[in-house]
């Protein structure tokens, strides 16, 4: 007998649900801080998820390829020299209530990651990852995931898709993992009525059309960075204006260079791998002194270049920004995505 | 123009970012500032590396660096690197001795395409370091030394004391098939060979224009803009230039961001790249 692809559940349920999650995997979800922010974080209760959530100050990155995350460790074996063992980590994680553009961002890490040779410690935490999302119908100031064909809604990638209709949130099935975890949860999900399924389809539409105001302009960037028609003037501009604070590179979703650090201590020590920016000065710079973008211009033309570039989109199947718009509400000196693709469309300041 | 073939060393798959653990069988300082030592991996076994490929060397406790290996592939059971003493994990590494144990990833890039090479006349452009990798490029041609045709070696330095296998260099000159011109930057006691820098020793060479010629040319990012002037001037075609990039890399498999030039990235599409892949770079060098 072949699976409905799409379920229902009330509200009442869904809290249920949530908690017999979190008796069975560290769960992740959006969870209000301190001061009203929401941030996607773990939450040991059903009620700390905030459902009615509009963004999270932070992307999921940091649960999949962590600010810091070791990558082996060492013990000194007396005179023989040295014992290394690598360190995975296989912890179970549910990823709850995920906007479209988030979801989006994870799917950009897996390209980066899983690109031969095959980064085991990002696959090894994504293969014992669960993604649920949560499309989305309000759109918010900063926002722009139309632009960035990562949402409001997804037709895939995700295991299970939650989409908030008036009484209920209707289920979509993405993945086996994810028709696996409704299969566990006996008696919580009712196949949908059909006109439950037309009802989500028409508040896509709604939704769609209700976002389509916030644009930022990739086409038109994309040509102008990929055949290096952007002026230098304009890059000197917008160097001009960045602090080299490196936060629109730890806010990006799909940003992820790093670079690695040894910590030693009596006996033995650990090799870590920490988030980098490519406009920090040194992030270039080589043994000798020599620093191939030692001007700040060309680190911001080559962050933006990474982003926007054909060169870069044809081996990651897209360009690298899932419009979350967190660059926006980072950068003091207004050097997001939707302001400098507007800026390198209009080929001026 | 070539296409560019990614290589990955064959590996565990677990093993990534995990180094094996090597035995330095020897060292010997060469200059002041340059140590050479030859490794032995576990067992014995080969590195298998193309010349121009690099490893990145392990000091556990202080970091990982990229040294290109400086044997021929032709060299059995052990590699050579030349690394010079100029920071931290470089100054550890120039303590070291036979005996001592070092981490070693790779090999990993591109290196040189040696079989472009062959029935062909080699021109090898060094500058100071730059003739580490070289060395491995020069000692392939000398291992089977009929396949290829003249090779002539044009080095640079800032200054004799910086002249790196000083007795190789004369043993390899001991051959007519070899020319080996040597130089360095401004005039000192006791040099009596040329002075100038590495382009002035263009002038010095005749190549025969019936025979296809083939370059390459590592040093440091000055000295390419150059090189590629007079190479050009030599008639030769920008798909034969051979250069290998320097960049600050980190991870070595095209992961950690450091080394991207334009889509590309050094060190899994590089370190070597011909002229004309060079000239589609805007920041190459």
């Amino acid at each position: 007998m072949s699976q409905p692809a799409a379920y229902v559940i009330t509200r009442p349920r869904l809290a249920e649900w949530v908690g017999k999650l979190i008796g069975r995997a560290q769960v992740i979800a959006p969870r209000r801080a301190q001061g009203g922010d929401v941030a996607y974080d773990i939450v040991e209760t059903p009620d700390q998820v905030a459902w009615d959530y509009s963004t999270s100050i932070n992307p999921l990155k940091r649960f999949l390829f962590p600010q810091g995350d070791e990558l082996l460790r060492w013990q000194r074996a007396g005179d023989d020299g040295l014992q290394l063992e690598p360190t995975y980590d296989e912890t179970d994680r549910i990823f709850l209530a995920v906007r479209s553009c988030d979801l989006s961002g994870v799917l950009f890490l897996d390209r980066v990651f899983s690109r031969e040779p095959e980064d085991v410690y990002y696959m090894t935490r994504r293969q014992h990852s669960t993604l649920i999302s949560l499309t989305c119908s309000e759109p918010v100031e900063d926002c722009f995931c139309v632009c960035a064909d990562a949402g409001p809604f997804l037709e895939t990638g995700f295991d299970l898709q939650l989409t908030a209709l008036s009484d209920d949130y209707l289920v979509e099935v993405g993945t086996e993992k994810g028709q696996e975890l409704i299969n566990q949860a006996e008696g919580l999900f009712a196949p949908a009525p059909d006109e439950l399924i037309q009802a989500r389809r028409d508040l896509e539409k709604e939704v769609e059309a209700r976002f389509a105001e916030h644009k930022s302009y990739f086409a038109a960037a994309l040509r102008k960075v990929t055949f290096d028609r952007v002026p230098d003037e304009l890059w000197e501009e917008m160097a001009d204006r960045c602090l080299e604070c490196g936060g629109c590179s730890f806010v990006c979703p799909t940003c992820t260079c790093f670079l690695t650090a040894d910590w030693q201590s009596e006996g033995e020590g650990h090799r870590d791998r920490l988030w980098d920016s490519c406009l920090y000065s040194c992030y270039t710079l080589e043994a000798s002194g020599h620093n191939p973008r030692a001007q700040r211009r060309d680190r911001v033309k080559a962050r933006f270049f990474h982003k926007l570039s054909y060169q870069f989109a044809k081996e990651l199947e897209t360009h690298g920004c899932v419009g979350c718009g967190r660059c926006i509400a980072t950068c003091l000196g207004s050097n997001d995505m939707p302001t400098v693709t507007a800026r390198i469309r209009r080929g001026a300041i | 123009m070539t296409t560019v073939e990614r290589r990955f060393p064959e590996q565990r798959p677990d093993a990534l970012f995990v180094p094996e653990m090597a035995t330095i069988k020897g060292a010997a300082n060469l200059t002041a500032q340059d140590r050479l030592f030859d490794i032995e991996l576990p067992g014995g076994k080969n590195l298998g590396h193309k010349p121009g490929q690099f490893v990145e060397v392990s000091m556990y406790g202080f970091g990982e660096a990229p040294i290109s290996v400086s044997s021929s592939p032709a060299q059995d059971g052990s590699f050579e690197l030349c690394v010079r003493k100029l920071g931290g994990l470089t100054g550890k590494l120039h303590t070291l001795g036979e005996g001592d144990a070092v981490g070693i990833r790779g090999p990993f890039g591109n290196g040189f395409p040696m079989e472009d090479f062959e029935g062909t006349d080699c021109l090898i452009v060094a500058g100071g370091i730059g003739m580490a990798p070289l060395r491995s490029v020069v000692n392939t041609i000398l291992a089977d030394r009929d396949k290829y045709g003249r090779m002539m070696l044009l080095y640079g330095n800032r200054n004799p004391d910086d002249i790196l296998f000083k007795d190789e260099l004369k043993a390899w000159a001991e051959d007519d098939r070899n020319q080996i011109l040597v130089t360095i930057d401004r005039p000192a006691e006791g040099w009596a060979g040329n002075v100038g820098v590495v382009t002035t020793l263009f002038e010095q060479i005749a190549l025969d224009p019936s025979r296809r010629v083939v370059a390459a040319v590592v040093g440091p990012p000055v000295m390419y803009r150059f090189v590629y002037a007079e190479l050009t001037m030599k008639h030769i075609p920008d798909d034969h230039i051979y250069f290998s990039l320097e960049r600050r890399m980190k991870c070595g498999v095209g992961k950690c961001g450091h080394c991207q030039i334009e889509g590309k990235y050094v060190c899994i599409d590089g370190p070597v790249f011909t002229g004309a892949e060079l000239g589609q770079f805007r920041e190459s060098i």
